[in-house]
């Protein structure tokens, strides 16, 4: 026993012996595997060069083409807060872009494709469907915002759900529905979509003075006459959350036929579109039986809206597998994903993928990681890793490369 | 803050090679960890038996040996996954921080480090303690002896401190966003535990007359 702590004595002496900095000579000698000794110079001396390269100054979508392509653009503080404020950027995304100080959004060639398709589009024909399907994480929720940002610049009106599934999955209160029998009312959720939509077109609301066609009566003494405002009818939804989801309604039937008039132009962007047609929710009603998303007031105006019985309008819709629950969740492809029921209802429309990067957008996003200093370990060949190791996908590539 | 020089814990892994109940003998070689550099002269290493690599090194970008280390220390249970998140999420936490903070100063902006790796190191090696107190019995008395640690030993307890204080925290508060505080601080030379290795060596200072208890 004595004859070891003497070793031990004889060990802690020669540490204290060693001045501190005998490990930095020993580190340097395996300076090579100490990446981040690398990273200061190459940091500094790298990006200027590459700075024009990655971004592109032209901020209306509208304006982009395939020179575009794998660039990003930024997207003007008022108009990402009158367009997003409501949800519609994945919440990873929001965060990233108040640490990087501004809401850029990658030029990508599916939402160039949208774009095109709705440049070109007749509106006087029925309005076209366009779905986006693909993997987890590939960008669709971010290919919708390219696209609504088009809409907001160009004069749309703009129905959005920044994510369907919320109100089959998680509702704020569910409440029986007065006017429907055996329904069920999502008040909150109904009104804070409200909200949403105010907060979106408020300003193209007042110049168009779209009127009501036909009275509304919600209760003895509530109505809302022929020949209101449309930003009346929402503002009494929001103010009456009991009525939220019929004004939904009433609001959606309104709009459609407005478009169909020509008085204004629609587009409908709903993410996680295949919820509605999910067999089943997490909503309870009366028998403690869990509801059908179809027993859901909100469900129907959504549904109406995305037919093809009117005109002057388009619909961007996303179907996501995480929409779903466990069980219905093995293929990411629009027919598995909205079910027969479901296909028929969008039959026909335009399926648009969205895939991973391609190589030109993955090296152009790592050049913008650098620039916005996220990536501050940059030994050669890291590019090579990080390429391998997130298969190219977008969100796995950010999850990654947080921990850098 | 005082600059530290960027001492890593790569002596942590040559300090294997003379443990005393190691299992190989000593002119077994350490493994190399990089594919293709290191390997100066191929017929150095050629007849030289290699201890088997451990299951944790890597050569991505991932592996540091200190984040390794301190992986090991945050694992309850041996939930290493949950642990490796816990640590990310740290490392992410003063990432977002320090962009910030460089987002916001004017001047001086190469002074901020961003480099998440280089900030834990700092921090380590700012919380290191040079001395310990340990009870020692001398003619019925216990004396609080100061005694020397060994470089292994401080890194454990630098490491520890820094876990401690960030455990130690309201229900509320996730352990990355407190590791995180208390990270930074360190590698500014402030906070919980840099003031707690001062005290250690306060108390060690004025603890100096029984220093010779150690071998007498």
């Amino acid at each position: 026993m004595k004859m070891l702590r003497k070793q031990f004595v004889n060990l802690s002496r020669v540490s204290t012996h060693l001045p501190r900095n005998v490990l930095a000579s020993r580190a340097a000698s395996r300076g090579a595997e100490m990446s981040t000794n690398v990273a200061p110079a190459e940091t500094a001396t790298a990006p200027p060069p590459v700075i024009n390269e990655f971004r592109t100054g032209v901020t209306n979508p509208g304006e982009q083409s395939e020179l575009h392509v794998a660039k990003f653009y930024t997207i003007p503080i008022e108009e990402k807060k009158q367009i997003f404020s409501g949800g519609g950027l994945p919440k990873q995304y929001e965060k990233q872009i108040k640490t990087f100080t501004e809401a850029c959004l990658m030029v990508r060639s599916p939402a160039l494709e949208l774009l095109h398709y709705i440049k070109n589009a007749d509106l006087t024909k029925p309005a076209v469907r366009y779905v986006l399907y693909g993997d987890n994480g590939v960008g669709k929720t971010l290919t919708m915002a390219h696209v609504l940002h088009y809409g907001a610049l160009n004069d749309f009106l703009l129905v959005h759900v920044p994510w369907a599934p919320n109100w089959m999955k998680r509702p704020k209160e569910a409440a029986n529905s007065a006017s429907q029998e055996g329904f069920i009312d999502l008040p909150f959720d109904a009104a804070a979509w409200l909200i949403h939509f105010k907060a979106q077109n408020s300003k193209l609301l007042q110049r168009l003075q779209l009127k009501t066609s036909k009275e509304y009566v919600w209760s003895k003494r509530e109505s809302t006459p022929a020949g209101a405002t449309l930003i009346e009818l929402v503002e009494h939804g929001i103010a009456r959350i009991k009525y939220a989801s019929e004004t939904t309604a009433a609001l959606i039937s309104e709009l459609k036929q407005l478009a169909t008039a020509g008085q204004c132009k629609i587009m409908v962007a709903i993410d996680g579109y295949n919820a509605f047609f999910h067999p089943i929710t997490r909503i309870f009603s009366d028998n403690k039986q869990r509801v059908s998303p179809d027993r859901i007031t909100l469900t129907q105006p959504f549904l109406d809206i995305t037919s093809y019985d009117w005109t002057n309008g388009v619909c961007v819709l996303s179907v996501d597998k995480i929409a779903m629950t466990e069980g219905y969740m093995s293929s990411y492809m629009p027919r598995y994903l909205l079910g027969k029921e479901g296909f028929e209802h969008l039959d026909p429309f335009v399926p648009v993928h969205v895939g991973n990067y391609t190589d030109k957008e993955f090296i152009s996003y790592i050049n913008y990681y650098l620039d916005r200093h996220w990536i501050s370990k940059t030994q050669p060949g890291f590019e090579e890793q990080l390429k391998f190791l997130s298969n190219m996908n977008p969100y796995t590539l950010m999850r990654l490369v947080r921990g850098l | 803050m005082g600059f530290v020089p960027y001492t890593t814990l790569s002596s942590l892994r040559t300090l294997k090679c003379c443990r005393l109940m190691s299992m190989y003998p000593p002119h077994f070689a350490e493994p190399i960890l990089k594919k293709d550099s290191e390997i100066i002269n191929k017929k150095d290493v050629s007849h030289v038996p290699i201890k088997a690599a451990p299951n944790d090194l890597s050569d991505s970008i991932f592996y540091g040996v200190l984040k390794n280390k301190l992986l090991k220390y945050i694992t309850k249970k041996g939930n290493g996954s949950l642990a490796k998140q816990l640590l990310t999420d740290t490392l992410e936490t003063i990432k977002r921080t320090q962009i910030e903070r460089l987002n916001l100063i004017n001047a001086e902006k190469e002074n901020v480090i961003i480099d998440t790796e280089r900030i834990l190191v700092n921090a380590i090696e700012n919380s290191r303690p040079l001395l310990q107190l340990s009870e020692i019995k001398r003619g019925g008395v216990k004396y609080q002896v100061p005694i020397p640690l060994t470089e292994k030993k401080s890194y454990f307890l630098a490491m520890k401190w820094l876990l401690d204080a960030a455990r130690e925290k309201d229900r509320k508060v996730h352990l990355p966003d407190k590791l995180a505080w208390e990270i930074l601080d360190a590698a500014h030379g402030q906070g919980r535990v840099i003031k707690k290795k001062d005290d250690l060596h306060r108390q060690c200072e004025s603890n100096r007359a029984y220093a010779h208890y150690r071998w007498s």
